[in-house]
């Protein structure tokens, strides 16, 4: 058993360190989901694409895909290093999903076309999967595609599409058997939005950020853009991980938890620094807890890799674990932080207004899955029970 | 003898409440109104004055109804429900109440107005440390000309001051334990102004900036260097109203994710079917009943003048704390549709932030509950 980093890693993170020194003023950090300002998506891009052209969206992915084909935690180190700063990484659908769909699905050509654009972001995908009857149920899709010529066309709905409106392209399934049910019968698409069909109307959320209704009609789509094998599609949603290889979900954490304990080290409460007010000092450690938590299964990822380990419990114990743990993180900021928590910023706001926006953002908790469904899975996937 | 039940007059007051805010004020007019300047409906609070409920609790000889913190509870439960914005807390029970009580003759004058509704009068007790109680009121008031004061200092989180005629303001003017001093105070006095504080809530809450501004000597209400103590009463009131708007909306957020429940579909099914949330659903509506045994409890104790610091504290700690477990466990059951901002749910939570918080959150009332033990 060890817990840490060698030396090469240890300059790995420099490097990361070093790239983000130089590409991303401090001030430029923010969550690229919950923020609708054109001229910062356009920074993001930009920074983004900064990473694409060193090769480090796809860390991990073989060089002939346009990879690096570095090891899982090289990428999980430079997670924590974006995480820590808010680096605003966007694209995660494009290098994320999409490419993570096609190393577990496309055929070689087709990996050989798109994954090097996905991981210059030169492609940016939105993810088309959920529709408004198809959620936790993905399976029950309706949006079809038919063949005419050479051409496929797509008819049908699908929302809660993220990045809608900024992406070149929708990564989405449809069915292409008409009488097939449930899993079978499903394929992927990437279907380009400059084709005639396509519309959107968006969703504002909670958090400050944008998810969109994506109408497909009568949409015809050459057949290069269709992705793996007919009816391939539920196979390769299932096999497909993530292209951005083991996110340091922790960090994130550790970042907002980092500003909370300044703030208690700075502010105080009737007379007395909130550091040293004993309910503070419970609550603090409790956020350590749930910290420390997220950080052993990130750390517990990479560890499995490195053994050929397949993940314990159905692979859903760290998903249930982060999902839950969100709102009651970031109530619990609040809590610490005290009514003027609830402040948007201002100059009286405390940190900024910072705890106002992660408590609003934590409901985001939702998307990929429900923790309820993440649990039954936990329960006969990983503990065998029955279904 | 024990009955929970509310009076036939409570019960009566409360089904006209029902109805008169889902005629004046549906949710598609509380989104509305969040995006106003004012934050509130004149004319609605007009029918509200006409109806008697915004001088429900003031005295009769001011022109109010002079019922029970019962009735107010009745009414604070749909304004709950109803997420109805108005001033009604501040002006009428914080403020109205304490003028009636202690007000000089002069002061009382103004009680009838509140009850009327023609005149808002805003609390301003929350300074930078975000503490409530007498403690964290630095606002420095020093002797000013002709025996006058001269104040100095911030208020924040001070609700409805952009519409408030007065401002009952609590200001430093002696050592402690209280040594705060109540002061009337006409916000559009030179060296006072106001910043608006966007909050999660979208709840109309302001910066008082007070830069040297001198008030008279008879802007003091009550006794000098009691006004936290002076101010005590109305804000106990105040405290049991919170916990029954919780209540009230808690209710709408339980049956709305029952709805939700059972019309929603997945694995060809309505999700109330799944266990799991069931479970959530069970949550939202244990907590809230708890809520409302102890708030019940609470208010029927200061009506019938009894010792009631424990159950007070009790009841807020328990309502602050499932003020966002429900909705917590409403945002689970409505996934995706909950986090997205055409869905009524996010109006309920955000408002939720505000109530956990607004007079004392939970650990405040833990230590109130252990120290009236
Ligand atoms: C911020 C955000 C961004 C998103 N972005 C995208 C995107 O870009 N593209 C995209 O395609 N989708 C996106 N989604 C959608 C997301 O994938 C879905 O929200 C998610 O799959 C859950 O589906 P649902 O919201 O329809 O919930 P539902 O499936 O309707 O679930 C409702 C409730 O029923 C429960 N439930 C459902 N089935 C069961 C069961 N079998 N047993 C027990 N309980 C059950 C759930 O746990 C939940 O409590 C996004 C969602 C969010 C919140």
């Amino acid at each position: 058993m060890q817990i840490r980093f060698t030396p090469e890693q240890d300059a790995w993170r420099q490097e990361v360190r070093d790239f983000l020194d130089a590409e991303l003023p401090p001030e430029m950090g923010f969550d690229v989901e919950f923020d609708e300002d054109e001229a910062l998506w356009e920074f993001s891009v930009a920074f983004t694409k900064k990473v694409g052209a060193k090769g480090w969206l796809g860390l991990n992915w073989p060089t002939e895909y346009g990879g690096l084909a570095r090891p899982p935690i090289d990428r999980m180190i430079m997670s924590e290093e974006f995480e820590y700063r808010e680096a605003p990484l966007c694209g995660s659908i494009s290098w994320g999903l999409t490419a993570g769909s096609l190393l577990a699905g496309g055929t070689e050509e087709q990996k050989r076309y798109w994954l090097p654009q996905l991981g210059r972001l030169d492609l940016h995908a939105a993810e088309g999967l959920s529709e408004p009857g198809a959620g936790s149920d993905l399976a029950s899709l309706k949006t079809t595609a038919y063949q005419d010529g050479s051409d496929w066309v797509v008819n049908g709905q699908k929302t809660y599409t993220t990045w809608g409106t900024h992406a070149d392209c929708l990564f989405t399934a449809a069915r292409t058997d008409p009488n097939s049910k449930r899993h079978h019968g499903i394929t992927m698409f990437l279907i380009p939005y400059d084709l005639p069909g396509i519309s959107m109307t968006p969703m504002m959320n909670l958090g400050g950020g944008q998810q969109n209704h994506t109408y497909l009609d009568n949409v015809r789509v050459p057949e290069e853009y269709m992705i793996g094998e007919v009816g391939g599609g539920w196979k390769m949603i299932m096999n497909a991980f993530y292209g951005g290889g083991i996110h340091a979900g922790h960090a994130y954490y550790e970042r907002t938890f980092a500003e909370v304990l300044e703030h208690c080290r700075r502010e105080k409460r009737r007379g007395r620094l909130l550091i040293e007010d004993p309910l503070v000092r419970q609550q603090l450690g409790q956020l350590a807890l749930m910290l420390e938590q997220a950080r052993m299964l990130t750390y517990e990822s990479v560890s499995n890799y490195n053994n050929q380990i397949p993940p314990q419990f159905g692979g859903a114990l760290g998903v249930v674990v982060s999902k839950e743990m969100r709102p009651r993180f970031f109530e619990m900021c609040q809590e610490i932080v005290g009514p003027l928590s609830q402040l948007k910023p201002n100059r009286f706001a405390p940190m900024g207004g910072q705890a106002e926006a992660w408590y609003r953002q934590s409901y985001a908790n939702h998307a990929g899955g429900t923790s309820q469904v993440k649990r039954m899975v936990l329960a006969t996937r990983g503990l065998g029970l029955p279904r | 003898m024990i009955d929970l039940e509310f009076s036939e007059q409570e019960v009566l007051l409360q089904r006209t409440a029902v109805e008169f805010f889902i005629s004046e004020c549906p949710l598609a007019k509380v989104r509305e109104l969040e995006d106003s300047e004012l934050g509130y409906a004149p004319q609605l609070w007009k029918k509200m004055a006409d109806l008697d409920w915004v001088g429900l609790s003031l005295p009769e000889e001011d022109g109010g109804a002079e019922g029970s913190l019962l009735d107010l509870y009745v009414l604070y439960l749909e304004l709950g429900r109803a997420l109805v914005p108005t001033p009604h807390l501040t002006s009428s029970v914080i403020a109205g109440e304490t003028l009636a009580r202690v007000g000089s003759p002069e002061q009382r004058k103004l009680v009838s107005q509140i009850a009327t509704g023609d005149l808002i009068v805003a609390t301003a007790l929350m300074e930078s440390d975000g503490d409530y109680g007498p403690e964290a009121v630095q606002l420095s008031a020093t002797p000013g000309d002709a025996g006058g004061y001269r104040l100095e200092g911030t208020k924040l989180l001070v609700p409805w001051a952009h519409v408030a005629g007065r401002l009952l303001v609590a200001t430093r003017t002696g050592p402690g334990p209280d040594g705060t001093t109540l002061l009337l105070v006409d916000p559009s006095a030179s060296g006072i102004s106001l910043e608006r504080l966007d909050n999660t809530a979208g709840y109309p809450l302001f910066a008082v900036v007070f830069d040297g501004a001198e008030v008279a000597a008879d802007a003091v209400v009550g006794e000098v260097n009691r006004g936290w103590e002076t101010l005590t009463p109305a804000l106990d009131r105040a405290t049991v109203l919170q916990c029954a708007e919780i209540v009230g909306a808690g209710e709408a957020v339980l049956e709305m994710s029952l709805d939700y429940a059972k019309e929603r579909e997945q694995f060809g099914q309505a999700i109330g079917k799944f266990q799991a949330v069931q479970y959530l659903c069970s949550d939202i509506a244990i907590d809230l009943h708890l809520t409302s045994l102890l708030a019940r409890q609470a208010a029927w104790r200061v009506d019938s003048a009894l010792p009631y610091q424990r159950e007070l504290a009790l009841a807020k700690a328990q309502a602050a704390e499932a003020s966002q477990l429900m909705v917590r466990q409403a945002h689970e059951v409505y996934a995706g549709h909950g986090f997205m901002l055409e869905t009524d749910l996010q109006l309920y939570t955000r408002r939720a932030k505000h109530w956990q918080f607004n007079l004392g959150e939970a650990s405040h009332h833990f230590e109130a509950a252990v120290d009236a033990l």
